[in-house]
């Protein structure tokens, strides 16, 4: 669960502590499956349209994984990140192809839309203090209802050629969407390293007591984090609504189970208090290699989603055995325990935890 | 300390816990009989201003395929909630024990009933794996079903299609298409018949309620799968075996799962891998709304099916009156939100009663 | 210098249940350090969270420097100058060391968080309490005590003119307490109240001035010069004349006898080496130790709970293996009552009925594990009606109960199990006056009956009154036995001697860290 964090601070500790992290690990497993795709496909992988392709769809899933991620941070779940980025991609479709606004505003309306929705979410959740989990589960069953009525069973495909030709754009075969979604993310982690507002929403997350007797509003953290993830939501909706053919009532509808997948791959607890922006963006990375090995050697679509869940099944575990071990490397030698205080952590470790998301 | 009263309608503690069992309320707040009397309530409504509504064949035959379908999914979800854990694969285990009926009948040609029970079993094998990954590891439940989801989102259909030519059987037993439509109206004690609303698909329904009625309410292990969730740590030291708890709830989850895919096959007449696409979210609306918590220890049996009624009532409603399918999720989902802040503010209320008579 | 800073008057606050705080008084003048006394439950911790904003109080008064301030939040508390050590681990575990020191007030600019602004004071706040630590270090990466450290060093970050220490020494060596009361001195000295709340009374008289004793949510000692006073008189007064060491119905042990449970030589994975120790039917043993001994650990080691590296494990004299809590139940008949009650002990949301039958559903399981309802009321009410639970009725939630009373049912529930031996963990921290001598009374009966117990308590007037004889634990090691004479002088002289005879060398090896 180590996480980046404290880089530039003191380089060689952080350097090894980085060396260890999940981080570290999709790092390398993105390079040696990029190569490993560049030899069986004999360098014709390594391509210019391969790799623009390659990133053109890779620009999604890495927002909506940092959507989820900072819902994560705080311990939060949101349901609703499919549904939201459909609804605010048809609202965008929408008001180009039927009410005639031009895409900038549009784009604006929608991702504000998308804003204003996560923060409503996050209002309710504190107003009512109802489990986040439940609440996004009807935020999303709302907003499925809202992009059914605003699309219907049609496809709305007549906006924006210059959104399009935008969304398509790829600037020395790297696609504009690609770059969006990547400063997007460079943006958000210099907000959660750097800010004072990020640096409070992670210390809410991993220690929500001890937050609040510093002065810190956990509720308030909650609507940020939620607000947060509307507007990363909105921007891969602008991102959706840009590069594909049109949009419909199915954008979106398999964006939830990814969004979950990203962070949890990149090294996100679900406890809330970790984040990992660059981990999040390699698991997505990571993913979106699973897909090109699957039509590289033509395979059935299933195994993609096959090989996901595994893959994500094989991290959680993986870092569970891991912590374990850790733990009992710590325990073992009898000295060391000696300034246990009452109840640490010891009592947790040796039962097995079995609680349910919150 | 000295005055230790104990009010009736007293909370622990933690007044932020989302929320709370129902047995305390007085019983005109009680959560199944308010679901009861606003079933009736709407189904009257619904009745005056469409008497279409009350049509045995047309509208309440399949209303009921459907509720007695979902129940069972509801319940597959409330076995795990009452542990504290969740089930995000529900649809997928569902569509998994499918897959074996299907296999059952196209390939080893069994009848009817060894086709349900081969189902039921694979169903049972897959929440049981599930289960003890869970148990073994102590990985948030969360993540687990959610790679579990993929990975049989993946296998499924891969599995139908190494299996069949066009990915569903269609291979019908004898007596699959009675158990399809024919209804109560079918069976007669000499003169007297049953009602035509009432499918016989709901024999399974009937049954799995009784069977969990007196699992919960009944018996020892009902009662260690509550305290498990109540209070894990708990429950291992007063010497239940949490880790067994946790494997027989997925296992029993993913039984009434692969059941619920079962009946929905029924229903349509062919075994295929989309069954079970559309029950997350039935599964924990019918749960949550009958009163079962997110955070173990508590389930209500009848509230599922209370829930699931509620549910398809409105539903099937709101369709007659022609509010059109896309605004049916908008209506649903202010339903959820609703009742729970109903339920919250109860809670509030009795807490500073208890305070301030302290 | 009587300049008073801050001042409680007949601060109450209460809790679903409980009247936590009962009128509580506390004057903190300048350069003065305030001990705040009190047993487990007096009200300690609540008094320091209601003065630094953490609750609110129902009733009574606030005043700094005379003028009656509001605090609504622990923000609120530390603009008027109130800062806080709390006992609870209140660090960000992903945060560096000098990003949790900085917390309350990070250094920004524009909204950005300074980092290099952050490391000069966070050095001189470790600098000031003699810790040689890396300002970048995450903090998930210290030991326990070099956290404490950062705790504190986080409070004299705010430099609050009134600063409260809750339990600051629970896992520091004796070398770091002693950094830490220098620090204490010099604040004094700058006109700082401290205001210090502690077990250990030697430290209390080494660096306090005035005194506030807490009993059962009021104050029956307030603001009082120190001096005045000597350890046992300020004992009497924390525990209250009744419950000083009772004496009990005579009970005799047959030393004999074939031990119930039999330890020796046990290693386990936790860290405890070559404990040995018997219960012989009828009789109570005392296992004696600081927070962090490692009692309670060796337990959960001997239930099963963690791995035993070697030694022997016998019961009524058979070679045991114990894999699990079930196992050490129903196979074994040890009842273990957790000192952890709200975490391991009640099912809060659950009916009384559920939380004491727990134990014997199995015996209780007729055809198809189904259990009668009756069979399991008659079962909960027998022992209702025995311990004399104060309930409105069996199905009532185990959480409204107040404190003593929970704990009967967390007893109850082993005696409903009729277990052959009982642990019996911290059985009274958290109950009120009477219940606790109800308990103590209790726990003689039982083994009056021939139940063999396994008394593990940091009270040592508890230990006196109850035990046979005390074993003394520190550092995962039994480092001495005591016969009991109930002579608590005696006693105490003798236990503690035999603590302190080791505590210093262990703790120069195992603190050699930072």
């Amino acid at each position: 669960m180590t996480t980046l964090r404290n880089q530039g601070a003191a380089a060689l500790p952080a350097l090894r502590r980085f060396s260890r992290s999940t981080t570290m690990t999709l790092l390398c497993v993105v390079v040696a499956g990029y190569v490993g795709l560049g030899i069986a496909s004999s360098g014709s992988f390594l391509e210019g349209p391969s790799v623009r392709t390659f990133l053109q769809y890779l620009a999604t899933p890495v927002l909506i994984g940092l959507a989820q991620m900072v819902a994560l941070c705080v311990g939060q779940l949101n349901l609703a990140v499919g549904a939201l980025g459909g609804f605010s991609a048809c609202l965008m479709g929408v008001l180009m192809a039927d009410h005639g606004v031009p895409a900038g505003p549009a784009i604006v309306i929608g991702v504000a839309a998308a804003t204003l929705i996560g923060l409503l979410t996050g209002i309710f959740i504190v107003a009512t203090q109802i489990n986040g989990f439940i609440v996004t589960l009807g935020t999303m069953t709302i907003l499925l209802g809202a992009q059914y009525r605003l699309s219907g069973t049609r496809t709305i495909d007549g906006y924006s050629d210059t959104l399009r030709d935008l969304g398509r754009s790829a600037p020395l075969n790297i696609p504009l969407v690609f770059l969006t979604a990547l400063a997007t993310a460079a943006l958000l982690a210099a907000f959660m390293y750097r800010t004072v507002a990020g640096r409070r929403l992670l210390a809410a997350g991993g220690n929500p007591v001890a937050a609040r007797l510093s002065g810190i509003s956990t509720d308030r953290q909650i609507v940020l984090a939620h607000t947060v993830s509307g507007l990363l939501v909105g921007i891969a909706a602008a991102v959706a609504t840009a590069s594909l053919p049109g949009v419909n009532r199915s954008v979106g509808g398999d964006w939830l189970l990814p969004s979950f997948a990203a962070p949890i791959i990149g090294g996100v607890a679900l406890t809330g208090g970790s984040v990992a922006v660059l981990g999040t963006v390699l698991a997505a990375f990571v993913m979106r290699l699973i897909d090109s090995a699957r039509a590289q050697f033509s395979l059935d679509p299933s195994w993609v989603n096959f090989l996901i869940g595994v893959v994500v099944l094989g991290t959680v575990v993986g870092g569970r055995i891991h912590q374990t071990r850790i733990e009992r490397k710590i325990t073992a030698p009898g000295g060391t325990s000696s300034a246990q205080p009452r109840g640490a952590a010891r009592p947790a470790a040796a039962l097995p935890s079995t609680k349910g998301a919150r | 300390m000295k005055t230790a009263v104990k009010p009736p309608g007293s909370d622990t503690a933690r007044p932020t816990d989302g929320a709370r069992p129902a047995h305390r309320l007085p019983f005109w707040v009680n959560q199944q009989l308010g679901l009861l009397v606003l079933i009736v309530v709407l189904a009257a409504v619904f009745g005056t201003l469409r008497p279409a509504f009350f049509n045995e064949r047309l509208v309440l035959f399949p209303l009921l395929r459907d509720v007695s379908t979902l129940t069972v999914v509801a319940l597959a979800q409330m076995v795990v909630l009452s542990i504290g854990h969740m089930n995000l694969a529900v649809g997928r285990m569902a569509a998994f024990g499918a897959f074996f009926a299907g296999f059952g009948y196209d390939r080893l040609g069994l009848p009817l009933v060894l086709g349900l029970v081969l189902c039921l079993v694979a169903g049972a094998a897959v929440g049981a794996l599930t289960g003890w990954i869970i148990a073994r590891t102590g990985v948030n439940s969360f993540v687990v079903t959610l790679a579990m989801d993929f990975a049989l989102l993946g296998l499924v259909p891969l599995l139908y299609s190494a299996c069949t030519e066009n990915a569903a059987f269609t291979t019908r037993p004898a007596g699959l298409a009675e158990l399809r439509s024919s209804s109560l109206a079918d069976i007669c004690l000499g003169p007297v018949c049953g009602s035509p609303a009432v499918p016989q698909v709901a024999q399974f329904t009937v049954l799995a309620l009784a069977g969990l009625a007196f699992l919960y309410y009944r018996t020892r292990t009902g009662r260690e799968l509550l305290l498990t969730g109540a209070n894990p740590a708990a429950a291992e030291l007063s010497g239940i075996p949490t880790g067994r708890r946790v494997v027989l709830a997925h296992a029993l989850s993913g039984t009434l799962a692969a059941l619920a895919g079962f009946m929905a096959a029924v229903g349509t007449g062919t075994f295929r891998a989309s069954i079970g696409d559309d029950f997350m979210l039935p599964s924990f609306l019918g749960a949550v709304l009958g009163g079962t918590l997110l955070t173990g220890g508590a389930v209500s049996v009848v509230g599922a099916l209370l829930g699931t009624t509620l549910v398809g009532v409105i539903r099937k409603g709101l369709d007659l009156l022609g509010v059109g399918l896309e605004s049916l999720n908008i209506y649903l989902g202010c339903v959820l939100l609703l009742a729970l802040s109903a339920d919250r503010v109860r809670t509030v209320v009795s807490y500073r009663k208890v305070v301030r008579s302290t | 210098m009587s300049d008073v800073l801050l001042e409680c008057d007949s601060i109450v606050k209460v809790f679903p249940g409980v009247r936590a705080l009962d009128g509580v008084g506390l004057t903190m003048t300048a350069g003065s350090v305030h001990a705040l006394l009190g047993e487990n439950g007096a009200g300690k911790s609540t008094l320091i969270k209601v003065i630094t904003g953490v609750h609110t109080p129902d009733d009574g008064r606030l005043l700094r420097r005379g003028e009656e301030i509001h605090l609504r939040s622990p923000l609120d508390a530390t603009r008027a100058g109130i800062g806080v050590v709390h006992q609870e681990r209140n660090l960000i575990p992903g945060f560096s060391v000098a990003e949790n020191i900085t917390l309350q007030n990070p250094p920004s600019r524009r909204g950005l968080v300074d980092r290099d602004a952050m490391t000069a004071p966070a050095e001189r706040c470790l600098a000031e309490l003699g810790l040689d630590l890396d300002p970048h270090r995450p903090v998930r990466e210290l030991s326990v005590a070099q956290q404490q450290l950062v705790e504190i060093a986080k409070a004299l970050y705010t430099e609050s003119q009134v600063l409260l220490l809750d339990e600051p020494t629970a896992s520091l060596s004796p070398q770091e307490a002693e950094h830490l009361f220098d620090v204490v001195r010099r604040l004094k000295e700058r006109g700082t109240c401290v205001v210090f709340v502690s077990h250990k009374l030697e430290e209390v008289f080494a660096i306090c001035d005035t005194v506030t004793v807490l009993r059962d949510g009021r104050s029956v000692l307030e603001s009082a010069p120190l001096s005045d006073y000597v350890q046992d008189d300020v004992v009497t007064l924390m525990v209250g004349r009744q419950h000083s060491v009772t004496d009990m119905t005579p009970r005799t042990v047959d030393p004999t006898a074939r031990p119930a449970l039999s330890l020796s030589g046990l290693n386990t994975a936790a860290g405890h080496r070559d404990v040995s120790l018997d219960i012989r039917p009828g009789e109570i043993v005392g296992l004696y130790g600081l927070v962090g001994a490692g009692r309670s650990e060796l337990v959960k080691a001997v239930l099963g709970l963690d791995r035993v590296t070697g030694g022997e494990i016998r019961v009524d004299g058979e070679p045991a293996r114990i894999r699990s809590p079930r196992e050490a139940l129903h196979t074994y008949g040890i009842g273990y009552l957790t000192e952890n009650r709200k975490e391991e002990g009640v099912f809060l949301e659950q009916p009384i009925v559920r939380n004491i039958t727990v134990t014997v559903w199995k015996k209780l399981a007729r055809f198809l594990g189904d259990i009668s309802s009756r069979a399991e009321k008659d079962v909960a009410q027998d022992l209702v009606d025995r311990l004399g639970i104060r309930v409105s009725g069996l199905a009532q939630n185990a959480g409204e109960l107040s404190g003593g009373n929970q704990q009967k049912v967390s007893l109850a529930k082993w005696l409903a199990a009729e277990t052959r031996l009982l642990v019996v963990d911290e059985p009274t921290v958290g109950v009120d006056v009477r219940t606790k001598h109800a308990f103590h009374e209790l726990i003689w009966e039982l083994a009056r009956g021939g139940l063999p117990i396994l008394l593990i308590s940091s009270d040592l007037t508890e230990m006196i009154t109850l035990a046979d004889r005390v074993l003394v634990m520190a550092d995962h090691r039994i480092r001495g036995e005591v016969p009991n004479d109930h002579d608590y002088d005696n006693m105490s002289g003798q236990i503690i001697r035999i603590i302190h005879d080791r505590a210093h060398p262990a703790a120069a090896a195992s603190n050699g860290t930072p």
